[in-house]
Order: C-alpha cells, then structure tokens, then sequence
C-alpha cells in the first residue's frame, strides 16, 4: 500500500487499522519494529518518524543498521547461529532451499535490468549474475554450480536437488521477491535484493554485527567438506564487494530518483521475507537431522 | 489455565482481536498465527509429558527462541522452543523432565 511523502500518519493509521483486523503479518511489523502493546495511532506517528529518519547518516548507512539489527542483533538468526559451525544437515538445508532462492535472484537482477536506463547498473547486474548464476568457465564456476557441489559433497545428488519443490516459506518469499521486482521502482528492487547480500558481508562486524555469517576457522581443516568450503568463501569474499557496491548505486540513485522512501519500504519487507526464508532453510535442515 | 502474559497468550502482543477457545477456555491472541502456535506448543508438551491438561504456563523469550515452563497438577517441566514462519513448531526440547512421574497428571511425587 502506498503512502505520501513523509505521509506518516496515515501509515500509522494503516498499520493499527490492520492490526485491528488481527492481520497476521501487520501484527508481527508492529511487535518486532514499534511495539507489543497496543497503541492509538497517533503515538505511533513520531517512532515511525525516527525509523525512517536517515538524519547525517546515509541511506546505505540506515540500510545497513537494519540488516545488522535484524540479523546480527544480540540474538543472531537461528540460521545465523546453526551456520557458525554448520552440521551436514544445515548445510543441506541451505543448499535445497537456496537453490530455488538463486533461480529467483536471476529474475529479479534481470527485471532491475530490464527497467533502469542507467549502463553502470546494467554492468553491475551482469557482473553479479556472471558471478552468481553464469559462471566464467571451468575455472570459475557460478556460486549457483558451488551450491549444487556442496550438496554433492555431503551426499545429496543434484538430481534430488533440482527435483525438490521449495518448502512453503521459502515459496512464498520467491513470489512475492517476484512481485515485488516487477511493481517496485528500480533502485527500490536493488536495495531490496542486493542488501541481502549483506547477510555475507564479513565487514558488518566492523559496523555493529555481533557475529560473521559463519566462523571463518571453518574455511580451512576438515571440519565441513572442500566443496562447501569453496561455496561459503566464495559469498565470503565476493558480497562484500556486491553489497558495497550496490548499496553505492542505491545512495546515488535514491536521492537523484527521489525514491528514498520507496527504497526504505521495500527494503525493510524484503528483509521480513529473508528472515522467513532462513527460517525454512533450518526447516528443511531438520528432514536430514538423525 | 494460569498464565504470565496479559496479552495474546503467547507473545504477551495486545495487537489484534482473536478470541479462540483453548482447552475449555476462551483465550486472546494477537493474531490466527499465534493461535496456531499456542495451541501447537500444549500439544507438544502434552505429548512429551503424557499429560491430560496443563494447569500453567509461563512463557519468555520472543521469535528468536522461547522457553517455557509448564505445570500439571504437581507435575512440571521446562521446555525450549521456536516457530516456522507458518506458526509450527521448528525446534522442541525438554530442558529437565517433569517432576510428576509421565502419564499421571497431579500424581504426587513417589
């Protein structure tokens, strides 16, 4: 639902309005972002302000505080916190339901390609999917093709991989990642997709995050197997660049674009669905637990 | 049954107006999705301790991970736990067993 610029009391009076309805998902915003008790819509009018408010800092600064609050607060995701020393089953997880997320990241790269008319974020999008999905050869396969190894390493054929339909949450998040990149600004889908890539960004310690994506000491020894230690150092040494750099475009272009606010309301939904969809991957790592 | 939440029964919210009827009784969730897991939750622990009812429960944490403690009779058990995003339940242990031999819902303790 879209709202004026700075419209905030009529956001207010959506969400509590929601809420008065029991809607589930609107309930959960409010309890995990504002408050578990009830409120007039009035007094939700000033926190909302100050959560949108960006004050010196910049959007990829605001961006960036949210992601570490979400997941690297000081009660990390669960996925987060399974990952630091990952069992087989955690990384088979990730790798079912990760592969149906990659599929999507395509399309939605894709549709912010298909929609900007700036070159240097045609380029950054090409760069990614090469990276991700394309892959450079034999020598430099796509993260898509480490992702299918891992689940070789730990027993799991491709086949089986490809042929297992996406756990419900993960299904959900993809439609609405879908949704979302075909409706919303540009700039705002840019954010939303490639903020995600903050979730391997190794600096975000630096900025506040209470722990990595996973225990670096794992990338060496032989606690997991080669194969999922070239596919976790691969987003280990690639997202920090692509988050970097996307979040660079998001700073130019949302204030150019006027867009700052659209960016900031995709990007805190695609955050909500990323917390589901990590969610699923411990699911389906519980169908591998002995 | 007693309980330490005043708002939706299990994440203590006083968002919503879901009014569900849980073991004989007409309780307040915030929201369908907390319905699912509260009652998800009794009948875990009813399975885990063969317990017919629960008298109490105490509820903390939030979404990251909660635990609890539950009483039946004399009979009481402390449990961890956490939801999928569907409201079922993705993690379920028993920290210690219940102090009420299983399947005797307010036995004294022999």
């Amino acid at each position: 639902m879209g709202f004026g610029r700075r419209d905030y009391p009529a956001l207010a009076h959506h969400l509590v309005d929601r809420a008065d309805d029991s809607d589930s998902d609107h309930v959960r915003w409010l309890n995990q972002n504002l408050t578990r008790r009830k409120t007039e819509a009035e007094l939700l009018v000033s926190p909302l302000e100050e959560m949108f408010a960006l004050g010196r800092e910049s959007i990829a600064t605001w961006i960036k505080a949210r992601f570490i609050a979400k997941f690297y607060g000081s009660s990390p995701h669960p996925f987060v916190v399974a990952l630091q020393h990952p069992s087989r089953a955690t990384l088979l997880g990730y790798v079912i339901e990760h592969q149906h997320f990659l599929r999507q990241w395509v399309r939605s790269c894709a549709y912010i390609m298909a929609r900007t008319d700036r070159p240097e974020v045609v380029h950054y999008e090409l760069d990614n999917l090469t990276t991700e999905f394309g892959g450079l050869g034999p020598d430099r396969v796509s993260h898509y093709e480490l992702l299918l190894r891992m689940g070789e390493s730990l027993g799991v054929d491709r086949a089986r991989v490809l042929g297992t339909p996406p756990l419900p949450a993960t299904y959900r998040a993809i439609e609405q990642w879908n949704e979302m990149a075909t409706r919303e600004h540009w700039v705002a889908v840019l954010a939303a997709m490639h903020g995600l890539e903050l979730i391997a960004n190794r600096n975000l310690v630096d900025e506040g995050a209470s722990v990595h994506y996973f225990d670096p000491a794992i990338l060496d020894g032989t606690e997991i197997p080669a194969a999922a230690q070239a596919f976790l150092r691969e987003g280990y040494e690639a997202d920090v660049e692509h988050s970097d750099e996307a979040l660079a475009l998001v700073v130019r272009y949302a204030s150019e674009l006027d867009v700052v606010e659209d960016v900031q309301s995709v990007f805190l939904r695609s955050i909500d669905l990323f917390d589901d969809y990590l969610i699923a991957r411990l699911e389906r790592a519980g169908q591998f637990e002995a | 049954m007693k309980r330490n939440y005043d708002g939706c029964a299990i994440c203590n919210s006083t968002w919503g107006n879901v009014w569900e009827e849980v073991e004989g009784e007409r309780m307040f969730f915030c929201c369908d999705r907390c319905v699912v897991q509260f009652r998800g939750l009794l009948r875990r622990i009813e399975q885990e301790t063969r317990w017919e009812r629960i008298d109490s429960i105490e509820i903390a944490g939030d979404r990251r991970g909660r635990s609890c403690r539950a009483a039946s009779g004399t009979g009481e058990g402390r449990f961890e736990f956490a939801f999928n995003s569907d409201g079922e339940i993705l993690r379920f242990r028993r920290v210690d067993p219940p102090t009420a031999p299983l399947g005797r819902t307010g036995a004294e303790p022999s």
